[in-house]
Formats: structure tokens, C-alpha cells, sequence
């Protein structure tokens, strides 16, 4: 028994000494501080171009524009009525906390060789302000002529190769125009082929305002960034085309080609680190028709990997196909998207036609979240100066004494014949 | 009685034994270093303060007290409590390597004897234990100060009072001169503060 007591009161000795080493808690302040590991970077471009032009080895670009926004932060944008035509061409950069809107610059009736212009201009905004950097640019023409006085003149060429192959080209168009052939050979059958076909035709020509008539819409560059996301896009408005206009009496073309709009987009998200981009490629309607013959107007729709030719064989030959549009996602995150839009060669005989790419579009962003760190940081609270002693330190010496006691008594071996138990 | 076959095996082998009596030699240094700490940080601040008692009369320190440069750990005031029979030197500083000295000034407070609020934080049971009887003051009480460039006089006008550790506003200076002295409250326990505030009454000339 009285080992057990003495292991018991070891025992109790030792908890009294281990609640006098707890220290009293010292005010403390805790506080939260986030450190940033990583900065976060973000950048986008767009551009988009109604028309490209070229013609009589006179190339053009025709409504453009273009941004770029990145997390310097800076933002620039481009918007052309004519590419490289100063007065129709606007441009805009911003750094941090700028702005820029130059005034929207404009040219009226451009006579360019054999195409004139009308009233084409340049738009452009920028800005590093709020929640990041915004860029604006807008390319426009009302619309181009192509040929006008000049017509007969770029068609006496073909007037001259028509006459020996005229039942040549008959034989040619019969299968692309389907149902409007009946009619073209009822019409010409009977006709003496060198002059008379010839002369209705040119008669017919003469009528026609230009060779080719475009009417454009614009196109618009926009890179955008709000707290949640960063944003670009490049949107094409589309275009009709009128190969020959006012052929007809009332005004209608021979050829008339509709292209829709074609739209890029790229997005990254802020907060999750993800890019996306999307695409919507442009469409395009062909609307054929001969109405000096009297004939119906035919609506042919273009579809992807199908181009049409028209007048294949023929001096008039020409060729409608639609482009495809695509999305990538580079290894680092970075994503893009393109529309391409409608690709045209007319009159390919006729000093090497007229070259028109519509309606194309691009925009790309990519980017890195921001990396942080919390880190709690004890403050200790201001107090008045501490001269007290511990009061822990005496009665874990007194402990600790009794400690080394009884572990002395242990070790203590009881002298022989003390204390034996009562024998009875 | 049967005897626990545990106590048996350190009684009896050799080297149970000669470790228990390793350890019960260590818990008794142990237990006597910390009962005597108290008397061992007395013996050192008396040494400290001899130093000085020493330092304070020289010229070096007057010059220093004279441009405001005095260092953390030196002189800066001699002490006197008449009631309590309190006489001590005062180190710029309240860290706790100051405060082995016994008692140190607030350095963000007024110098002795100079307008403001002069605020001195002495230990009460260690290193000489300079305000181990702080609450035995009265109101009406003299506090004496004596620098390299002069004496000055406050008394209490007010008893002493408990506060919370984290009052620093007795060290905000008042409308008149005064001196405010801090101490841990209860003894042998830093859970709260004492605080003896006495204002100005007089200054004489230098010692």
C-alpha cells in the first residue's frame, strides 16, 4: 500500500507541476494576410475584315479592324474604312489609367483606279480604366464599284472571244444553270451566232452601271474586360455582291451573291482560369438569274466543301466558296478562333477577274489566374510593461523537489527485521 | 505485504539504480534552481545597480542626458519613494533586458522631471523587487526624481489603482506635470497592473 501512495502522490506532483508550466495566454491580435505568388496576366486580340479585294492587280482591304488588350494594362485598336489610306484610317492606344477616341476618320468618293469608294471610314476607342482595359475598332465603306466607265472597255476582250465560241459557252453553261437553260437556248436558237447574240448582249452590257457593285457592312474589333472576364471579338457584317448591275431594265443584276456575317469569339474566365472560343461562320446565298431572257431568279445556297462555278469554260467563268471556321486551345491554355468567310473569283477571264474574300474574323485570348497565400500573423496586443514573475516557477520547483524525494525513497532498501508483520 | 515485481527490478539491478539516482540529482537541482529564482535575479540587479549608481554621476551620461541620447540599458534617473524606503537607479527602456535593472523608463514618455507624463515600469517580485510595495502608497505620498541636470518632487493625488494590461492611456499626459509608475498586480502574477500617478509640486536644483 504504501508504494501505491507514494506512486499516487508522485503522481499528483507531477500534474501540479504540469499545470504550473502552463503559460497564462498572452494577448495576441491574429490577423490574415494574403500574399500574392503570382500576378495575374491576361491577353486578347481580335480583328475582322469585311473585304479583300483584288482586281486589275490593285489590291485592297477594305473595312478592317483590329485590338489588342493585355494585363499590363494597355489597350490599342485599329479601324480602317481602306487600309493604308490615311484619311479613312483611325487609331487608338491607352495605357495604365489612359483613355483615347480619336475623331472618326472619314473620305468621301475614293476613286481608286477602277474602284471607287464611298465614304469610307475609321472609328477607334481605348481605355485602361475601372476593371481592365477596353479596346474598340470599326472599319466601314458604304459601298465599291468596280469598272463603271471603263466597262466596255474591260469587256471588248470577251466580246471578242464570244463570237467564234459561242456555241461552245452554250454547251458549258447548259448544265450549271439547270432549269434556265431551256430558255437561254430556246432564246438564242435560230440566231446567227457571230453577230446577233453577240449584239443583244453587248446592247444589254451597256446598260449595266459598273462590273461589279459591293454594298458592305461594317467591321468591328472589340476586346473587353470586366471583373469577372476577358473578352474578344471580331464580327465581319456581310456584303451583297452584284456582278454587272442595272443589267436588266429593272435594275437587277446578273449575278447577285449574299454573305452573312461572320463572328470570332474568345473568352477567359478570371476567376476559374479557363479560355474559350467559339465561332460563326458566315453564309452566303447565290442568286442567279438572267432576266434579259426573260428568266426566273434562282437562289443557289453555298455550302461548306461545295463550291459553285458558274459560267465554267466561259471568260465569264466564275467561283463562290465558302470557308470553314475553326477553334484551337494551345498547351499553355490559350484558345483562338477564326470564321473564315466567303471566297469569290468573277470574271476570271477578264484580265484575271475580280478576287473578293468576305466576311472574315479572328479573336484569341489567353491567360493566368492570380496565385495567393494566407498567412495568420500574431500581433501581440500593446500592454504596459510586464514585471511580474511567473507565477508557475516556485511551485514547479517545490514539484519538482518532491519529485526528486520520491524517487529517492525508491531506491531506499528497507533495513533487515523493521517493521515485520504481526505474527498470531 | 507482496512487493511490486517493478519496484523489486530498480531496486536490484545496478543500472536501474544508478539512473534513478541520475534522476532524482537532476529533479533537485532543478527544484532548487527554480524556488531560488527569485534570489538569484536579486543577487544580479544588485550588481547591475551598483554599475550603475556609478554610470549615473558621470559626466559622459550628463552630456548624453543633456542631447536627448540616452541609451536603451543606461542611467537615466535615480528613484526615491521616502514611505516605501525605495531608492533606485531607473534605465532608459521597458524591455526585459532593461528591466533587470530593476525598474526603466517608457521611453515614448517624458523625461523626469520634464513636462508631460513620466512613466516608469519597475518589477515587484525579482531583480530587486524596486515596487514590490507600491500599493502601501497613499495619496499625499512624495515621489522623488533625480537626474544629471536636477531634481523634481511629485506627489500622489490619488490612491493606487488596478488596471488592465492593456491600458495605455495611464501613460497619456495630463493637464499638469505628473509621474506614473507601473507595476504586475496581483504579486507573482502579470494577469493585471498596479499604477501609482502623482503630479508635480517642485523642482531643485541639480545633485
Amino acid at each position: 500500500m504504501r508504494i501505491v501512495h507514494r506512486l499516487g502522490a508522485g503522481i499528483v506532483a507531477v500534474l501540479v507541476v504540469s499545470l504550473m508550466l502552463v503559460s497564462p495566454a498572452h494577448a495576441q491580435a491574429k490577423k490574415e494576410i494574403e500574399t500574392v505568388t503570382r500576378p495575374e496576366s491576361y491577353a486578347a486580340t481580335a480583328l475582322a475584315r469585311a473585304l479583300e479585294l483584288s482586281v486589275l492587280n490593285l489590291n485592297l482591304t477594305v473595312a478592317s479592324s483590329g485590338i489588342e488588350i493585355n494585363s499590363s494594362p494597355s489597350a490599342k485598336a485599329t479601324g480602317a474604312g481602306v487600309a493604308l489610306l490615311p484619311n479613312t484610317t483611325s487609331e487608338a492606344k491607352a495605357g495604365a489609367g489612359e483613355s483615347s477616341a480619336p475623331p472618326k476618320a472619314c473620305a468621301l468618293n475614293l476613286p481608286l483606279s477602277i474602284i471607287n469608294v464611298e465614304l469610307a471610314c475609321g472609328e477607334t476607342s481605348a481605355a485602361t480604366t475601372g476593371d481592365g482595359p477596353q479596346a474598340l475598332g470599326r472599319g466601314t465603306v458604304a459601298a465599291i464599284d468596280i469598272g463603271g466607265g471603263q466597262l466596255l472597255q474591260l469587256l471588248k476582250p470577251v466580246l471578242d472571244l464570244l463570237k467564234p465560241v459561242l456555241g461552245t459557252v452554250l454547251a458549258v453553261v447548259q448544265p450549271v444553270l439547270g432549269g434556265l437553260q431551256l430558255p437561254l437556248v430556246g432564246q438564242l436558237a435560230g440566231l446567227d451566232p457571230a453577230t446577233d447574240p453577240v449584239s443583244s448582249l453587248v446592247d444589254k452590257l451597256t446598260k449595266a452601271t459598273s462590273l461589279v457593285s459591293i454594298k458592305i457592312g461594317n467591321s468591328t474589333a472589340q476586346g473587353k474586360t470586366t471583373a469577372a472576364a476577358v473578352s474578344s471579338e471580331g464580327n465581319a457584317q456581310g456584303a451583297q455582291i452584284d456582278v454587272l448591275p442595272g443589267l436588266a431594265l429593272g435594275g437587277s443584276p446578273l449575278l447577285s451573291i449574299v454573305v452573312g456575317s461572320a463572328k470570332a469569339t474568345a473568352t477567359f474566365d478570371r476567376n476559374g482560369g479557363k479560355a474559350d472560343a467559339t465561332f460563326d461562320g458566315a453564309i452566303a446565298t447565290v442568286k442567279v438569274g438572267l432576266p434579259i431572257l426573260g428568266g426566273n431568279i434562282l437562289e443557289l445556297p453555298i455550302k461548306l466543301g461545295q463550291p459553285i462555278r458558274l459560267l465554267e469554260g466561259t471568260p465569264l467563268e466564275s467561283e463562290i466558296s465558302l470557308g470553314a471556321g475553326s477553334t484551337k486551345r494551345e498547351s499553355d491554355g490559350a484558345v483562338s478562333s477564326v470564321a473564315d468567310g466567303v471566297k469569290i473569283h468573277l470574271l476570271k477571264g477578264i484580265s484575271g477577274g475580280v478576287k473578293l474574300e468576305l466576311a472574315h474574323a479572328e479573336a484569341a485570348v489567353g491567360g493566368l489566374t492570380r496565385l495567393t497565400s494566407k498567412q495568420v500573423v500574431v500581433d501581440p496586443i500593446p500592454q504596459l510593461a510586464k514585471t511580474g514573475g511567473e507565477p508557475w516557477v516556485p511551485m514547479a520547483g517545490a514539484g519538482l523537489l518532491v519529485a526528486a524525494y520520491l524517487t529517492r525513497r525508491t531506491l531506499v532498501t528497507r533495513p533487515a527485521g523493521a517493521r515485520q508483520p504481526a505474527e498470531g | 505485504m507482496a512487493k511490486s515485481p517493478l519496484v523489486e527490478a530498480l531496486r536490484t539491478r545496478p543500472w536501474a539504480r544508478r539512473g534513478l539516482s541520475l534522476v532524482s540529482v537532476v529533479l533537485l537541482l532543478g527544484g532548487l534552481g527554480l524556488v531560488g529564482y527569485p534570489f538569484f535575479t536579486n543577487v544580479y540587479q544588485g550588481q547591475v545597480q551598483d554599475r550603475l549608481v556609478r554610470q549615473i554621476a558621470s559626466p559622459e551620461l550628463k552630456q548624453a542626458y543633456r542631447e536627448r541620447k540616452v541609451q536603451y540599458g543606461d542611467s537615466l534617473t535615480r528613484i526615491r519613494i521616502p514611505r516605501l524606503g525605495v531608492d533606485a537607479v531607473v534605465v532608459e527602456g521597458t524591455t526585459p533586458s532593461a528591466l533587470r535593472a530593476g525598474a526603466g523608463h517608457y521611453p515614448q514618455t517624458a523625461l523626469p522631471c520634464d513636462e508631460g507624463n513620466v512613466a516608469i515600469a519597475g518589477h515587484r517580485t525579482t531583480y530587486g523587487r524596486p515596487f514590490g510595495n507600491l500599493d502601501q502608497l497613499r495619496t499625499g505620498d512624495t515621489i522623488e526624481l533625480s537626474t544629471p541636470l536636477g531634481s523634481c518632487t511629485y506627489r500622489l493625488h490619488r490612491d493606487p489603482f488596478v488596471t488592465e494590461p492593456t491600458d495605455l492611456g495611464v501613460l497619456e499626459p495630463g493637464p499638469e506635470r505628473m509621474v506614473t509608475l507601473t507595476t504586475c498586480h496581483p504579486k507573482g502574477s502579470a494577469a493585471k497592473r498596479l499604477i501609482v500617478q502623482a503630479t508635480w509640486v517642485k523642482d531643485s536644483t541639480a545633485a
